[in-house]
């Protein structure tokens, strides 16, 4: 079998080194995906053997792109060469990816007369031809922000094979995709590769490897602990890692049980509410009982973070009646953000952030370090800015905050969609804990249904839904959001 | 924290210098920059006269101090009347939104539609040698710049996670102003400062130039250039020194606003 890819002793180095030396193979036809967490390093390899390493960032080694040494190639504009010709890359968010002011066609058009310099003719028909070859005749005349998701990120494939590279690096093809979307893409790649072509992949979701097969690395902190074919990886995992890993994919967590109902919170009847024209959801009714958990699912734009909102009272709703159990003050209705360096001020440390928070509402300061042992935060962290510390961290900061108000109802808004598997887990855990400790209801919004399904005691599906396995609330009323 | 690039600490540097001049000057030279000596006309600088003397045989090195002083003092009172107003109404705008924020872009909208000059003549006239009507008048012109660059950033902040958290969490509007809004503004009202301050000594001088705004005989860099200009073939080096003034004055302030601000 034809090795397309060949990475030996490649190590990249910054101030200090970032991956270490590391050996990969790519066979034609085989995918290969390097699977790891934010910060492992796996971005910056793949970037190593495209060539595309930013600014300060150096790699060592050998690369031999279909037999040619090409970190010893002298000018970058050598290995600028093989782009679109030896190599494809198809970018993270392809939708944002795309030139936004230019029509689909152009795009792709650019890279048959730029690449491979074919008349403007024939490159014409090679245009059609290639966007037919994906279903994407009405996409032609269309601008990027005018096509939905998964056809914006067939068009950027297309464009990025226009030079007719037999190798495609996809650096993180399936973030911010939900499930159906995420299998369409990996297909695609698979399709795209045939039986000649290589394909790398990133990702740090092991849904990608799985569909994909082939070859599978895991990569921890700059360096590859596991390698081999799929199947042996995922079922008989040699490293520790790997077994966490595994462990933390929400389809593996251990079924828990149905919590015991506590007082009214928070009553909703025949719920409304429409954006921009659109009716998101209509006759919506639930209640939701302290230390209950209700999941929220749909897929994206349809209502969910809305739906959360307005229990809060932060918007009004169009119709119906939402009604607060009024022993607790507005205070006690909380909330915890998708990406959490968007929910605190950037320039303030978590010290001072936290010291307002103690302040304004004249609590004791000394109620903090307990609650930072029980999150597992260290306090050496009090002193860094949000941006300072990772997303996992964070977030337990958000939990924190709202926690010192003795929160009887917290809204979570996607709270682990920006974070890697195993911290996932960790912080999911510690919110159903939350809520099952000091008898708070907890509305969790996510686009994973395994997640959904492990940890909500009741959910509210909007939109069409077919895999979910909680007890559903009364179907009329998803049915009734669900049609509209 | 706000850090300085080189280019701005250059600007810093040359104001600091124009301060020291303008202040030092009338400690270490005593004397009246009003004083006619007509024996004493247009001497060339050097000899007894420093800077030497204008048509009036009065100190051009007093006079000129005295008009930095008075240009100085312009800007930095514009420049805070109007990014007081600016920021208050920006965040206003751009956190309340609705028809607060349309209120407030009408009005900002019609001033810039105004040619700002017209409009503090307009003040001149109705008090002619008073100095409120200029400060108002400048100050006027200046704050919808504030505005507009606040607006679009309070704008941002507003509909920020960051913000609706603070809400919840319980903290009032002048809370999020110090702890959200403040911190990004501040680099962005340094910069229009700065930019306001050079179209403050600016609009000051031109008003002088047509002789309104700052009455004779108090010193002013406009004022001394159209009373030195028939002199241009005669004491050129004497004409130069009011122009170059507001030139350094105006350089330094733009060197501060442009430069890169972290």
């Amino acid at each position: 079998m034809t090795v397309l890819i060949e990475a030996d002793g490649l190590a990249v180095d910054g101030l200090d080194s970032i991956v270490r030396p590391t050996a990969l193979r790519v066979r034609a036809g085989v995918p290969f995906t390097i699977l790891g967490e934010t910060g492992s390093g796996k971005s910056l390899l793949a970037q190593a053997i495209a060539g595309t390493l930013p600014d300060g960032l150096a790699a060592r080694g050998r690369v031999r792109i279909n037999g040619r040494d090409v970190l010893g190639l002298s000018h970058a504009d050598k290995r600028r060469h093989l782009w679109g010709r030896a190599i494809a890359i198809l970018p993270q968010e392809p939708w944002l990816a795309l030139d936004p002011t230019a029509r689909a066609a152009s795009q792709v058009w650019e890279g048959f007369t730029r690449i491979l310099n074919l008349p403007r003719r024939a490159a014409g028909a090679a245009t059609e031809q290639a966007l037919r070859s994906l279903g994407l005749d009405d996409a032609a005349r269309k601008l990027p922000g005018q096509l939905s998701g998964g056809m914006a990120q067939r068009v950027a494939f297309v464009a990025a094979r226009a030079g007719g590279a037999p190798i495609v690096i996809a650096d993180e093809p399936t973030k911010g995709l939900d499930a159906t979307r995420r299998d369409d893409a990996v297909d695609l790649l698979k399709t795209g590769m045939g039986t000649t072509g290589g394909l790398l992949v990133i990702s740090h979701d092991i849904a990608v490897p799985k569909r994909l097969g082939g070859e599978v690395a895991i990569m921890l902190k700059g360096r590859i602990i596991e390698s081999g074919p799929v199947d042996q990886v995922l079922s008989n995992p040699r490293h520790d890692y790997t077994r966490r890993l595994l462990a933390a994919d929400p389809a593996a967590w251990p079924e828990q049980p149905t919590a015991p109902v506590g007082d009214r919170l928070i009553e909703v009847e025949g719920l409304a509410k429409s954006r921009g024209g659109r009716t998101l959801f209509r006759d919506l009714s639930f209640t939701l009982h302290r230390g209950e958990i209700i999941g929220v699912v749909g897929p994206s734009g349809c209502g969910k973070s809305s739906l959360g909102d307005l229990l809060l009272g932060v918007i009004a709703p169009d119709g119906g009646t939402i009604r607060r159990n009024s022993s607790w003050p507005a205070l006690r209705f909380q909330k915890v953000w998708q990406d959490p360096p968007a929910a605190f001020a950037p320039q303030l440390t978590l010290r001072t952030a936290l010291g307002d928070l103690v302040r304004r509402h004249g609590l004791a300061w000394d109620r903090v370090p307990p609650l930072m042992d029980r999150l597992g935060l260290s306090t050496a962290l009090l002193d860094r800015p949000p941006g300072g510390i990772s997303g996992g961290e964070l977030q337990r900061f958000s939990l924190l905050r709202t926690l010192l108000l003795d929160p009887v109802f917290l809204f979570a808004d996607e709270p682990t969609s920006r974070l890697d598997l195993i911290t996932q887990q960790e912080i999911v855990g510690l919110m159903r804990g939350v809520a099952r400790e000091t008898g708070c209801g907890l509305l969790l919004v996510s686009h994973d249904h395994a997640l959904i399904n492990r940890v909500a005691d009741r959910v509210i599906a909007i939109g069409p839904q077919s895999d979910l396995v909680s007890p559903q609330l009364p179907s009329s009323n998803i049915a009734s959001s669900a049609a509209s | 924290m706000i850090r300085l690039s080189r280019g701005q600490w250059a600007g810093v540097a040359l104001l600091l210098l124009l301060a020291l001049f303008a202040l030092g000057v009338p400690q270490v030279v005593p004397g009246d920059p009003t004083r006619q000596s007509l024996s004493n006309a247009l001497l060339p600088p050097g000899g007894p006269f420093l800077f030497g003397t204008d048509p009036f045989g009065r100190d051009m090195l007093l006079r000129l101090a005295a008009a930095v002083r008075l240009s100085l003092g312009i800007a930095l009172l514009t420049t805070a009347l109007a990014g007081v107003i600016g920021v208050a109404l920006g965040v206003l705008a751009g956190a309340c939104g609705g028809w607060v924020d349309r209120a407030l872009c009408g009005v900002a909208d019609t001033l810039l539609a105004l040619p700002g000059l017209l409009l503090v003549l307009l003040l001149v006239a109705i008090a002619p040698g008073r100095f409120w009507p200029l400060y108002l008048g400048v100050s006027l012109v200046l704050w919808v710049e504030y505005f507009r660059m606040t607006r679009a950033a309070a704008l941002r902040i507003a509909a920020s996670p960051a913000v609706e958290a603070s809400r919840l969490l319980g903290f009032g509007p002048f809370y999020r102003f110090r702890r959200h809004y403040w911190p990004e503004l501040a680099p962005i009202t340094l910069t229009v400062g700065a930019f306001g301050s050079a179209t403050s000594v600016m609009s000051v001088a031109a008003l002088g130039f047509v002789n309104v705004g700052v009455r004779p005989p108090t010193p002013e860099l406009g004022q001394m250039m159209i009373e030195l200009m028939p002199y241009y073939n005669e004491a050129p080096l004497i004409l130069a020194q009011p122009i170059l003034v507001v030139v350094l004055l105006v350089l330094a302030l733009n060197l501060i606003a442009g430069g890169k601000t972290q």
